[in-house]
């Protein structure tokens, strides 16, 4: 089992040594292979050890394998063309599928893992082979943005390694070596010695997730970085990097809302308020797609994040799902728009002839009023049941109109950033002059393959199945 | 009160020997013809035959703060911790008196460089008060530090309660205190990294540029404060961190002593030979590292109780 | 002797804040790890834990050995440069240190009413990832920032070692792994930066 969920990453690593411009048609078919895995977790009794008590499937992590699964393969689908769009040279071309391969392995471990230190490992990896994979653009930016995300990423996580120290000293006095294990955790949360100790290092492994998700302080670094790098990175950290990051944070506050609800709450609360109220101007002053849509992706991670810790499990997954399916297809499909002529919003939309195009162009439309939960988009959903378990939170707590006061301010500043993504829509479909564009068929159907994920996750088996994640 | 009075005046004796044995010990690793060991005596009668001449330009200061230089100096070596057991000695004296005296002195020096109104004066002044602002928190510290291991404020009673109990359970602040107070030991009396007292370049002197205008006797009274400094802080060095020897029998025990004192003047000659000036602005990074030591060796004494 | 060790580490973290050479920064860099490596074998040896005492050989080996070696081969190789100052006036970090280290042992207090044993070690590695962070920030250089990230993981080793006594060996070997993937990315950078 563990060696099928390995299988496509590893074949994308052997191959790579070969002619990358013959292999890179293999890799695509073959990381289709990763779907009956990773769909066969669904079926296995819960929790299903993987790896002695290292790995451990349960139905959060196997939601999150399938989603990123999905995303790696429309990555590697769309890269095939992507010498087509940008300028890259052969031994570049490999070395993108290389560290593409290390960095979907690592994550892989850091999704799977039910032990703090497997996980660390794992997204630790998925780091140090996202510099690289930056620095397959050979400009002078991306040279010195692949150093500042070797840098932040390294301090990150550090960070994230300190605090789970730190944790597992508070809980090593009653748990022995078990206390790493995120499960034997969460059962004896309530009998740990030192909270205090515990939530030092709770809070300090949050701010180290935070920082990687390009939270408050640390805004524009991520933006800085998927600007300057090559388009799938963008949607790889979108869509992979950031949900291990995230399913990092619903485990360790999990364990830390058993200890204390209200510090964790009160502590992601005004962390992620400050954050969309920074992240709503910035995006208002976004002049290009990639800022634009990185620093929308920090505004949605920030509310999965304050779904989840108010409580709301449900909404919070669904969000992060259709986060997931959305952003990547838009980063691809920026990488297509922005092929001739960067930076261009006005008219980005016209100019799509024949089937392929009037496909690419319809989808595109429709993911770009999807990220702004246009009400059929899961989005739409998921905020109304977040906002909602954000009321039942404070019902408990007695605070009920302070809570109904932020999220009034909180819709205010989405408001903003909706009222944006409309204006640049309008400027991409009614304003500029018409050029002749191409799109090619593997990006199309990468698309497609999104659009259906995420009809897929409107459905009611998938809201039942997400309903039954506790 | 033989002892005392005896051990002041070898320490007195020893003053003029110390500055001519590491010039010694240098010109001997700089394959150069050593000068004698008494040569700090010989340039004592020298001085001391020599006429005064005095600028027009000097106020009463010139002729009164030589001795105001002196003077505090030759105080501190009565309340320097003992040589020998048994002997008499000052036990309440503090770091905050200690380091007091030897800015008192200090002071007048500054006074001197700029009473001539010579550009030269000015500049060593300035200097001098740069780095002593800085020299004097880290002593402050690191003195108060070795006094709370010894568990007496009094510098005397810290050297005997030192080599009774040799504190190894705080051997690690105790080792961060000697860095800082080695690092003062050289910045204070004006030695290499900090300063050359041999040269009289005008980009680097410091102690020089104060006393260019002096001659004869006040010459020899700035001279003599000056390696009675230096043998104030080696036998502090060597009594609080180097505290053996003292419970020897006497004829013993001074000659620790003072073999002691020969191999911090051995040390300091070799590092000497073997670093380089520092840029005037590079000292204070020097001297932020014994703040920094100072402040280390606190805290380590506190929190890890070692 | 355990004490004398850490003390030993704040004492090279601190030096190498103050360092304006790059070869003085990476030998403070590899004393720092030696006197780590010597607390990990130390402790090992005091509670019979044969983890420790291997972990320690590691970090005897690699980082005090093989990481300033290649450092200071990388560093000749691609010509970086050898002066580097700090950004922050060393007077304003004869203050911000020393704030720094009373500020950690005052968040650290409530620890130690609750853990009876190593609480004063869990404020010291904070204190030094904290100075760690102040040798990243205080540098423009690059090489000096690598330092400053590898003296993060130099305490993080040391609270593992200090207020857990030590970690699950796996944990630990994953550790040196990315730390060693680490170097070599960071020579793969260099090495295309000289290429293009």
């Amino acid at each position: 089992m563990i060696f099928l969920l390995m299988l496509p990453a590893l074949i994308m690593l052997v191959f790579s040594f070969w002619d990358i411009n013959k292999s890179k048609y293999l890799f695509p078919i073959t990381s289709l292979l990763i779907l009956i895995p990773s769909v066969r977790l669904f079926f296995l009794p819960k929790p299903y050890a993987l790896w002695g008590d290292y790995l451990v499937i349960d139905n959060l992590s196997a939601y999150i394998m399938l989603v990123s699964s999905i995303v790696a393969i429309c990555v590697t689908l769309a890269v095939s063309t992507l010498d087509l769009h940008v300028k890259i040279s052969k031994s570049e071309n490999a070395k993108f599928y290389r560290f593409f391969a290390i960095f979907w392995i690592g994550l892989t471990v850091s999704i799977l893992a039910n032990n703090m230190g497997v996980y660390w490992i794992g997204l630790e990896t998925a780091t140090l082979s996202t510099v690289y994979m930056i620095k397959t653009n050979q400009t002078l930016a991306a040279k010195k943005e692949a150093w500042n995300y070797m840098i932040v990423g390294a301090i990150a996580i550090s960070l994230i390694l300190f605090g789970i120290i730190l944790i597992y000293a508070s809980a090593k006095p009653i748990l022995g070596e078990n206390a790493m294990s995120f499960s034997a955790l969460l059962r004896s949360a309530k009998d740990i010695k030192s909270p205090f100790l515990f939530e030092i290092g709770f809070a300090i492994t949050t701010l180290g997730m935070f920082i990687k998700m390009g939270f408050f302080p640390m805004n524009l670094w991520l933006a800085n970085i998927e600007r300057a790098s090559f388009y799938p990175i963008a949607a790889l950290f979108s869509g992979i990097l950031e949900s291990a990051v995230i399913v990092g944070f619903f485990r360790f506050s999990k364990i830390a809302s058993v200890i204390n609800h209200q510090h964790v709450f009160i502590f992601v609360f005004i962390y992620t308020t400050l954050t969309i109220f920074i992240v709503s101007f910035l995006i208002y002053r976004a002049k290009d797609f990639m800022r634009l849509f990185s620093l929308s992706g920090v505004e949605h991670m920030a509310i999965i994040a304050l779904f989840w810790a108010s409580g709301g499990i449900f909404p919070a997954l669904l969000h992060f799902g259709a986060h997931a399916f959305l952003k990547p297809a838009l980063f691809l499909s920026t990488g297509i728009l922005e092929s001739k002529g960067k930076y261009r919003i006005a008219g980005a939309l016209k100019g799509y002839s024949g089937v392929k195009g009037k496909v690419f162009y319809f989808l595109t439309g429709l993911f770009l009023l999807a990220i702004v939960s246009v009400p059929p988009s899961p989005m739409f959903f998921s905020e109304l049941y977040g906002f909602g378990a954000m009321i039942n939170i404070a019902k408990v707590n007695k605070h009920l109109l302070l809570m109904i006061g932020a999220i009034i301010v909180l819709l205010g500043l989405l408001s903003i950033i909706f009222y944006k993504f409309v204006e640049i829509y309008q400027s991409m479909k009614y304003e500029g002059e018409e050029k002749q564009k191409v799109v090619y068929g593997n990006e199309v159907f990468a698309l497609v393959i999104f659009a259906l994920s995420l009809v897929f996750l409107l459905t009611p088996w998938s809201f039942e199945f997400l309903r039954s994640i506790s | 009160m033989i002892l005392y009075i005896f051990s002041i005046m070898l320490l007195i004796f020893l003053a003029p020997l110390m500055p001519s044995f590491m010039k010694m010990v240098k010109m001997y690793l700089l394959y150069k013809k050593p000068i004698s060991i008494f040569q700090g005596y010989r340039d004592f009668s020298k001085l001391l035959s020599k006429e005064i001449i005095i600028s027009k330009e000097t106020s009463a200061i010139t002729t009164i703060a030589p001795f105001l230089v002196l003077s505090p100096l030759l105080l501190t070596l009565f309340f320097l911790p003992p040589i020998v057991r048994g002997e008499y000695y000052v036990s309440f004296v503090d770091a905050f008196t200690i380091t007091g005296l030897i800015s008192l002195s200090t002071f007048f020096l500054m006074l001197i460089g700029l009473d001539s109104a010579s550009s030269f004066g000015g500049l060593g002044s300035s200097r001098e008060a740069f780095i002593s602002a800085l020299v004097e928190p880290a002593m402050i510290l690191t003195l108060f530090s070795v006094s709370l291991m010894a568990k007496d404020l009094g510098i005397g009673q810290d050297g005997i309660n030192l080599s009774l109990h040799f504190p190894s359970a705080h051997i690690a602040s105790f080792i961060f205190a000697g860095i800082s107070f080695f690092i003062l030991l050289i910045a204070e009396n004006g030695r290499i990294p900090v300063d050359n007292p041999e040269t009289h370049l005008e980009l680097t002197m410091v102690h020089e540029a104060m006393i260019l205008d002096l001659s004869g006797f006040y010459l020899l009274l700035i001279e003599s404060a000056g390696s009675v400094k230096f043998i104030i802080f080696a036998s502090i060095f060597v009594s609080l961190f180097v505290p053996f020897g003292l419970n020897l029998p006497v004829i013993l025990a001074i000659l620790v002593f003072i073999a002691k004192l020969f191999i911090l003047a051995i040390i300091v000659a070799l590092l000497e030979v073997n670093i380089a000036k520092l840029r005037l602005f590079k000292v204070p990074n020097l001297l932020g590292i014994a703040i920094v030591f100072a402040f280390l060796s606190l805290i380590t004494f506190y929190v890890l109780g070692a | 002797m355990t004490s004398f060790l850490i003390g030993a580490f704040l004492a090279t973290l601190i030096s190498a804040l103050f360092t304006t050479r790059l070869y003085g920064l990476i030998l403070w860099y590899s004393l720092n790890s030696l006197s780590l490596a010597l607390l990990a074998i130390s402790i090992g040896f005091k509670i019979d834990d044969n983890t420790m005492i291997i972990s320690g050989f590691l970090t005897l080996i690699v980082k005090s050995i093989v990481i300033p070696y290649i450092l200071k081969k990388v560093s000749m190789k691609f010509g970086l440069a050898r002066q580097i100052t700090p950004n922050v006036p060393v007077y304003y970090s004869i203050m911000l240190i020393p704030a720094l280290l009373v500020f950690t042992f005052y968040l650290a207090e409530p620890i130690t009413n609750m853990m009876s044993s190593n609480a004063n070690y869990v404020a010291i590695s904070i204190s030094a990832l904290f100075l760690s962070l102040l040798l990243i920030i205080e540098h423009k250089n690059i090489a000096a920032k690598i330092i400053g990230f590898l003296t993060i993981e130099n305490s993080l080793f040391l609270l593992g070692t200090t207020a857990t006594n030590g970690m699950p060996m796996l944990v630990e070997l994953g550790i040196f792994f990315d730390l060693l993937m680490a170097i070599v990315i960071i020579n793969l950078l260099f090495k295309s930066e000289e290429l293009s």
